[in-house]
């Protein structure tokens, strides 16, 4: 999978360096900053490549060795009910 | 939501994220609601101006739904429609995470039945954003008309009104007083644009001469009286005048009041009511005073007066 979209019933707030995003109406608020800020944003931009592709041209660095980090970072916000799957 | 987590979210965030929370809700049990003032404002209508609270009005048949998924919400009721302000048109509910919620059922100035006005404002709405979060909010007309209504009950309400009113142009002030026409909304709307006299001879006049320009507390209830468009109405009023506000008292104290607070304020605002009427009726017996009954009861300024009427919430 290669693209994701807020879930639903999630509020999403791209703000300066920071992107909040809650399950609503229940919360909490999460604050996703730094390098969580650039994994979401990559992982909802419609962007060529993978996640980690996309993520790594953000903080220059090498796609092969965040990967791992950006997946299991995906994998928890989706468990967490933040990020679902989107269509390729 | 954990402490440390809660103080780094901007107030402006944690507001927004309320607003669209409210609407998911509203959502799930299929509320009509609309979004009004802060940040939910055209900005073609001037500057947004966040607020701190919530403000949505309700569809009047749809309120005892929310305001049960609120509770189930862990929302409490902060503040109730009787004891919000005179105008009793808002409910209160504040919950720990999400801040206050302000839930109007009328809009102060608005004369026709709370739910022919939500049904008029429903009409022709349109859709904001909140955190992504799809919310109806009223026609830009419709706005207009709101924030002239709420700028009535603002400190130098002109002011408002006026730049509001620059902000439209002329197929919007037509549609914007053809709307105040539909909500008889005439008197206030005139109140805020420094146009009131206009409207001396109808029942609402002395309320919105109060609000929009200060007075007593007794005046304010004078007004409020007149203003009560049924004769029920000004009995409920009439008996209620006295009463200890007991939810407002609690907030000032921070704590609920006990009967011996609750006693005191009772005999405070009983004084502070015949004092008001004392200087009213010396007022009266002046020689050279003007005794038409309009005069007799306008208010006086804020400023001159010592104990001025409190401004309607919300």
């Amino acid at each position: 999978m290669t693209r994701y979209r807020p879930a639903p019933e999630v509020g999403v707030i791209d703000q300066d360096d920071a992107v909040y995003v809650a399950r609503l109406p229940e919360g909490p608020v999460v604050v996703l900053a730094g390098t969580a800020a650039v994994v979401w944003r990559a992982a909802c931009d419609p962007g060529e490549g993978t996640v980690a592709d996309r993520a790594a041209r953000s903080v220059d660095q090498d796609s092969t060795t965040i990967a791992p980090a950006v997946d299991g970072f995906l994998a928890d916000l989706v468990e967490r009910g933040l990020l679902a799957p989107g269509a390729d | 939501m954990p402490a440390e987590v809660v103080e780094r979210i901007p107030p402006g965030v944690r507001l927004e994220m309320s607003r669209a929370g409210v609407q998911i809700m509203a959502n799930r049990i299929g509320v009509r609601l609309l979004h009004i003032k802060g940040a939910m404002t055209d900005p073609a209508l001037g500057p947004r101006i966040e607020g701190t609270d919530v403000d949505v009005m309700v569809d009047p048949a749809d309120i005892p739904r929310l305001h049960r998924a609120l509770l189930a919400g862990s929302w409490t009721v902060y503040s109730t429609f009787r004891n919000n302000s005179s105008f009793e048109h808002a409910q209160t509910y504040f919950h720990p995470d999400w801040g206050h919620l302000d839930l109007h059922r009328r809009f102060p100035g608005i004369r026709i039945a709370d739910d022919r006005a939500f049904a008029l404002l429903w009409a022709g709405h349109g859709v904001s954003s909140a955190a992504g979060v799809p919310c109806a909010v009223p026609s830009f007309a419709a706005q207009a008309v709101l924030l002239t209504l709420n700028a009535a009950r603002a400190a130098f309400p002109g002011s408002a009104a006026e730049r509001i009113w620059d902000a439209l142009d002329g197929p919007a002030r037509k549609d914007c007083l053809a709307l105040v026409e539909r909500l008889d909304a005439q008197v206030a709307f005139a109140a805020a644009r420094g146009d009131l006299e206009r409207y001396a001879h109808r029942r609402e006049y002395l309320l919105w001469k109060v609000t929009s320009q200060g007075g007593t507390r007794t005046q304010d209830w004078l007004g409020r009286v007149r203003a009560a468009p049924t004769l029920g109405a000004r009995a409920r009023l009439v008996l209620r005048a006295p009463l200890v506000n007991t939810e407002r008292l609690g907030h000032k104290l921070g704590h609920a009041p006990g009967a011996a607070e609750i006693a005191r304020e009772f005999v405070v605002r009983t004084s502070r009511g015949a004092r008001e009427l004392g200087r009213a009726a010396v007022a009266r017996m002046r020689p050279g005073a003007d005794r038409s009954r309009r005069t007799a009861s306008a208010p006086v300024s804020a400023a001159a007066d010592p104990e001025p009427a409190e401004r309607g919430g919300g």
